[in-house]
């Protein structure tokens, strides 16, 4: 493990150009986003740290973004209150959390 | 109120003289030169004196004709004041003053009443175009009694005029409630109390709800699940899927379906022209014309599975035939308004092209003849279930042994079949399939023999999946038989719930020559299958031994497939076996143990739930939060994935 490699924080842009910047280890709760930066597969967003989503716009990043830590909060908790979606944002969510893998 | 002394109890007392009950602190007052009764008396006249000066200050208005300008008034009534604090204290000097005292009150209030009275009428004749004057009025409304039971009001909420009873309730602004406003707003509070009172009770209870539907939940939701579940809660709001993936639109339509949100409106979102299958799990709501509705937008479907379709008819059997050309898996649950006829019209249509049939609960229609035309007209079929369909008997099965294609074969019927007729068709279909289940088949004329178990064995080689349940005429021996040196790859799903002797004069069944799974049959099982497999139910087994249990599960065994084990009613299960099978069972998720009545206080490893331990002190199910040893050893912590889905309806948490 090369550890002065990996950031601790990563970056998260959206398809119009927001740029979350996040924990490392919030972020590859996700699995897509754990892929794509493993240093092991050698992609560009794990050298740039920095991952873009072409898809996803900033409104639901930010949601994930919220989703990503909310998760690691609650990891070891049992009885975890469900994180509250905004209904209108539900459909585009869920595709983004089908293509993130979360 | 401080403690009072009674006259006796003052002996020890410095001041001299008998006197009545005293306050500690009218003694301490009293040798400072302050009389408590002094304060107080002045205290009194001053009150009167304000109760006074307001009706003065009434009267006045009155006579005036309320055209005093605001200001004067204020002048007058401080120059008034002054001048009758002097006075007053003067008169409390000379007078007894607590008649005086009285007296005053009681004029005040009469005149106070008087002025009231004669302003009242004023006010309306100017017509209420004086601001001041209006507040004023409100204020007197304000200060009004309240209405005694008997008399008349009029409701502050609704204006209505109703009869004031004992039980009227007050309004939100003082004012008394009409019987039906007041309901109301009891309603209104139990509601409010509510919403904010149970929110921990039925959290708590939705948890254990979701522990006994096998959800084990560790940390947050995903994120994919928390957005289902979102969606499901708004049901009616959403217009259109969209691109969804086949897999999230199948899950929303169980959950839709689980929380019976599946009516003519929901549906048509999960009915999409470019889909290949509609899978509606509770179409109980749905009306006739919206089954036409799936055929009429998506022609082209291959795969349709309607469960509690009440008002699926024929009409709607004609449409599908005339309309979906391509379709070859049908699953129709509770279909009862199709007529025999209908039955046999579908398949001669649909013909070879037909690769899955199942139906269940059919009590109408759908007799032996709409079999015999099921296996002639579609030799093709791969996948075949019939459940709990009344009018089905031995024909049937002999129908069934004519389909060579058979992979997956599930049958529940509700006769009795003689058990050569079973033989013949597992030994002519046995070979290609992949899945078996006989439920509940007794023959009840013959005596009790193994022949089913061992055809089973001589022809099945591909089986994966093997349920044989509810049976008390096959014998241990059958079992050691049937899985002793089987050509058949090790299964990966067994369920032989209820193989056991039925004598209630006998509950541990004939020693010698055991019934149904027994510990030799047991061990010879999991020294067949037990590398593979995933899924073990043999609860209600009851004869199979301590030993043999403490054998299969002695933590030296790894059966490392094993998920989900149902042990439930084996009452010589203990404490020990179920701590062997978290050792040697290293992916197992869910172990039931209902009546196992050895087993208490075990501790539960992390990522396990064991289910229905009733001896445990807290809850009837545990979920494992220690780290065991073992599970360090695997590095993986048993954080095993919750979503294991075999082809039928997970339950849904909510």
């Amino acid at each position: 493990m090369s550890d002065q490699k990996l950031t601790e924080y990563v970056t998260l842009v959206s398809s119009d150009g927001f740029e979350f910047k996040i924990l490392r280890s919030a972020a590859c709760i996700a699995g897509a986003i754990k892929k794509a930066l493993d240093p092991t597969y050698g992609f560009r967003e794990g050298e740039q740290n920095s991952v873009t989503f072409a898809s996803i716009n900033g409104v639901v990043l930010e949601k994930v973004c919220e989703y990503l830590y909310y998760n690691q909060k609650h990891a070891k908790s049992k009885e975890v209150p469900d994180m509250e979606i905004p209904p209108e944002l539900c459909l585009e969510l869920l595709i983004a959390a089908d293509y993130l893998d979360v | 109120m401080s403690a009072r002394r009674g006259g006796r109890g003052g002996r020890g007392r410095t001041g001299a003289g008998i006197r009545g009950p005293h306050s500690a602190l009218t003694d301490f007052l009293a040798s400072h030169n302050i009389s408590a009764r002094d304060i107080r008396d002045s205290a009194a006249q001053r009150i009167a004196q304000a109760e006074q000066l307001t009706a003065q200050e009434a009267s006045e208005a009155a006579a005036n004709g309320d055209s005093v300008p605001q200001d004067e008034e204020n002048v007058e009534e401080e120059e008034e004041e002054a001048d009758v604090q002097e006075e007053s204290s003067a008169m409390a000097a000379s007078r007894s003053r607590k008649r005086k005292r009285d007296q005053e009150e009681a004029i005040a209030k009469i005149k106070k009443g008087k002025a009231a009275k004669k302003k009242a009428p004023k006010k309306k004749q100017k017509g209420g175009s004086d601001v001041d004057d209006s507040d004023f009025d409100v204020m007197d409304m304000y200060k009004k009694a309240k209405k005694l039971p008997g008399q008349l009001e009029n409701c502050e909420l609704c204006d209505k005029r109703f009869t004031v009873t004992p039980y009227s309730k007050a309004g939100p602004d003082g004012g008394l409630l009409c019987t039906p406003c007041g309901k109301e707003m009891v309603k209104e509070a139990k509601m409010a109390e509510k919403a904010a009172k149970p929110v921990q009770r039925k959290g708590r209870r939705k948890l254990e709800s979701n522990r006994l539907d096998g959800l084990i939940t560790h940390g947050a939701k995903t994120l994919q699940t928390l957005c289902i579940e979102t969606l499901a809660k708004h049901a009616d709001d959403i217009e259109e899927l969209g691109e969804m993936p086949e897999p999230i639109v199948n899950r929303l339509s169980e959950i839709f379906s689980k929380k019976r949100a599946m009516t003519s409106n929901t549906m048509k979102l999960f009915v999409q022209p470019d889909m290949d299958a509609v899978a509606i799990h509770e179409a109980a709501y749905l009306e006739t014309e919206d089954f036409d509705q799936i055929f009429a937008v998506n022609p082209n479907i291959k795969k349709l599975a309607l469960r509690n379709c009440c008002q699926f008819k024929d009409q709607n059997l004609d449409y599908m035939i005339e309309k979906a050309q391509h379709i070859e898996d049908i699953q129709l649950l509770g279909a009862n308004l199709v007529s025999n006829d209908k039955w046999l019209d579908l398949f001669v249509a649909r013909g070879p092209a037909l690769k899955s049939f199942k139906v269940e609960w059919l009590d109408a229609a759908f007799d032996d003849q709409a079999v015999e035309a099921l296996t002639t007209f579609c030799p093709n079929l791969a996948r075949l279930k019939l459940e709990r369909c009344k009018r089905i008997g031995t024909d049937s099965i002999d129908a069934i042994a004519r389909l060579e294609h058979l992979e997956h074969l599930t049958l529940r019927f509700c006769t009795e079949i003689p058990r050569d007729r079973l033989v013949h068709m597992i030994a002519c279909t046995g070979a290609n399939l992949r899945t078996l289940c006989l439920e509940n088949f007794l023959d009840g004329t013959a005596d009790p023999a193994d022949d089913m178990l061992d055809t089973i064995h001589s022809t099945c080689r591909k089986l994966q999946k093997l349920r044989f349940t509810e049976n008390n005429e096959v014998s241990d021996a059958g079992f050691v038989n049937l899985f002793h040196g089987w050509s058949n790859p090790p299964l990966r799903y067994i369920d032989v719930n209820s193989t056991r002797d039925l004598d209630n004069a006998n509950p541990d069944g004939p020693e010698e020559y055991p019934v149904g799974l027994a510990s030799n049959g047991f061990t010879a099982m999991m020294a067949h299958s037990g590398a593979k497999l995933e899924f073990l139910d043999i609860s209600s087994c009851r004869h199979i031994s301590y030993e043999a249990f403490a054998a299969a599960f002695d933590g030296v065994k790894v059966y490392a497939c094993l998920r989900e084990i149902n042990l439930s009613f084996c009452p010589v299960v203990t404490t020990e076996v179920v701590a062997g099978i978290f050792r040697s069972c290293p992916s197992i998720q869910k172990v039931v143990t209902f009546g196992c009545f050895e087993v208490r206080e075990v501790e539960v490893p992390r990522g396990i739930v064991l289910i229905g331990a009733p001896k445990a002190q807290d809850a009837i199910e545990q979920f494992g939060d220690t780290v065991f040893d073992f599970q360090r050893l695997d590095g993986a912590g048993g954080f095993g994935s919750a979503g294991f889905v075999g082809g039928r309806v997970v339950p849904v948490a909510g």
